[in-house]
């Protein structure tokens, strides 16, 4: 079986329109929240990381940010491998705007024209989760021998929909995103644009090693311990690798009061000897079905390039977890978990090839 | 080329009338605000589930999904809601398709690899689960509200066995009873 290499990122977020805009943004300490006004019941405002990039037609803003990133991910080659975009809103800001009709199939041929994309194209929509699945996807795609290049595309961007959904479910933030912290009081709502290219021809400094997705019903908003639990083992097993092996944890841990709890205590019981962690959800706000391709984009140049995310806030003693204040030495393999709705518990593990 | 044997399905498109009395016998009380493309998804997965006479999904099993629109009327729903209020929580939980993986997984008391994917054919869902499946096998599901709804489902099994003239499948040729089995290729699936 042929390694299948991180060939290729690319990155547009809050914290800037490429991969190493959003180092510098981050080795500057960061970018600011700004914030948005929802009507009704849970009325006010509340923080929102959007990506800095104004373009008043929401369909012209995506597809420049689409290309934009799939450019920089080195996509142009590969047009004729697989395409699998990874998203929990599709294109409903344009349809809130009148733009477009909500159809899934229209928004992928919108998104493979802007590509001038030949290859086949899927749409993975597992709300939080759905980048990993889509990685997941194309592992196996790559595996089988049925392609040698995938891109994984993940994409979410300013909606009504996601926040007010969000509000009314009083998952939101009115401050900043805590991960672990002891003052956490929810999340905070990102953009992302992020591509992974994967190879199993073009030879790269990352490789992905493999992956699981546990789906439990148990709580079909939050995580579940034992579905985290579960999920590392998989994820560990699938990627031929032993707990102690390795060197760190991107954890989902977003601020919430709940999940981080239920998430600290499954890694806990997962890990005899818990390795490092790191969140990039204070950074970079919770992008949806686009965090797991950015967060891992922007994580492997964080660990190339020896930046790291700040950690200012206290964290939370009771959870007997903790954030990394500085980067580990030596990380040869890390382990990338979101988790979402719909009980989704997803985790891939990369490595240095 | 990869072949499955169908051990169990549903194919309901449109359901039959009385198809919201069935699920409530199935769970055993009426669902409560899960909405009505979730409903015939759940109708549809545990009635072919049934069929195939297994007692429960095995852990290593893949549930796949896929659908043409989706939750769009719950999602209409919200949309009409925003306009100058929050969307109530349950509605928006609806617009979520994962969320009938949850309910699934909760219903049939499993616990393993689930996905949706938006759009496409069956066919294609077909090809990019084959790849991810294992010897379990896959609870693969097409489920639709428009034209009186349609939630067409089939419990595959790998086996070795082939038929003797595959044909390129369609999705009226793979949700047929007249299949029985499916042949997944690098181009397409076929049925036969």
């Amino acid at each position: 079986m042929n390694p299948i290499h991180l060939a290729g990122r690319g990155l547009a977020c809050s914290l800037g329109l490429s991969v190493e805009q959003a180092l510098a943004t981050l080795r500057q300490g960061g970018s600011q929240a700004s914030q948005v006004t929802l009507p009704g019941a849970m009325a006010g405002n509340y923080p929102f990381q959007g990506i800095p990039y104004s373009q008043a037609d929401w369909n012209e803003r995506a597809r420049e940010l689409v290309q934009r990133v799939a450019a920089e991910a080195g996509a142009q080659p590969i047009r004729d491998g697989v395409l699998l975009i990874a998203t929990s809103s599709f294109d409903i800001g344009a349809v809130e705007r009148c733009a477009t009709q909500m159809d899934y199939q229209a928004f992928a041929d919108k998104i493979a024209a802007w590509l001038d994309w030949s290859g086949r194209v899927h749409v993975v929509n597992t709300a939080c989760t759905s980048s990993l699945n889509a990685l997941l996807a194309a592992q196996a795609l790559l595996r089988s021998g049925a392609a040698a290049d995938a891109l994984v595309l993940g994409v979410e961007l300013d909606n009504r929909l996601t926040l007010g959904g969000f509000a009314a479910l009083q998952l939101l933030s009115r401050t900043a995103s805590q991960p672990f912290g002891a003052q956490r009081d929810g999340l905070v709502l990102g953009e992302a644009v992020a591509a992974l290219r994967l190879s199993t021809r073009d030879p790269a400094l990352w490789k992905l090693a493999g992956g699981a997705n546990v789906v439990d019903g148990e709580q079909p908003t939050g995580a579940s311990v034992r579905a985290v639990n579960e999920m590392c083992a998989r994820a560990l097993a699938d990627s031929g690798a032993a707990a102690d092996s390795i060197d760190l944890v991107k954890v989902q841990a977003a601020g919430s009061p709940g999940n981080d709890a239920v998430e600290a205590q499954g890694l806990r019981e997962a890990f005899p000897v818990l390795p490092p962690l790191v969140s990039l959800k204070a950074a970079m706000g919770h992008t949806m079905g686009a965090s797991g391709a950015a967060e891992i984009a922007l994580l492997t140049a964080c660990l190339e390039q020896g930046v790291w995310p700040a950690c200012g806030h206290e964290m939370d003693a009771e959870l007997g977890v903790g954030l990394a204040p500085a980067m580990p030495q030596n990380v040869r393999r890390f382990m990338a978990t979101i988790l979402g709705f719909g009980g989704s518990h997803a985790s891939v593990v990369l490595e240095r090839a | 080329m990869t072949t499955f044997a169908i051990q169990g399905r549903c194919l309901a498109a449109p359901p039959p009338l009385d198809w919201r009395e069935q699920l409530a016998r199935m769970l055993g009380a009426k669902p409560r605000r899960i909405g009505n493309w979730a409903e015939l998804g759940m109708y549809g997965a545990l009635s072919c589930l049934a069929d195939s006479g297994e007692g429960e999904l095995p852990p290593d099993a893949l549930l796949m999904l896929g659908s043409q629109r989706g939750t769009y009327v719950s999602t209409g729903q919200v949309l009409e809601q925003m306009r100058d209020d929050l969307p109530m929580p349950l509605t928006f939980l609806q617009t979520q398709p994962s969320q009938l993986l949850a309910l699934l997984a909760a219903q049939m008391r499993w616990r393993g690899h689930a996905g949706f994917v938006a759009g496409g054919t069956p066919q294609a869902l077909l090809q990019l689960a084959s790849a991810q499946c294992g010897r379990a096998g896959m609870l693969l599901g097409w489920v639709d509200e428009m034209d009186g709804g349609s939630s067409l489902w089939l419990r595959l099994r790998p086996c070795e066995v082939s038929g003797d003239k595959p044909v390129v499948a369609s999705a009226e040729s793979m949700f047929s009873l007249d299949a029985t089995h499916l042949y997944v290729v690098g181009s397409g699936a076929q049925a036969g």
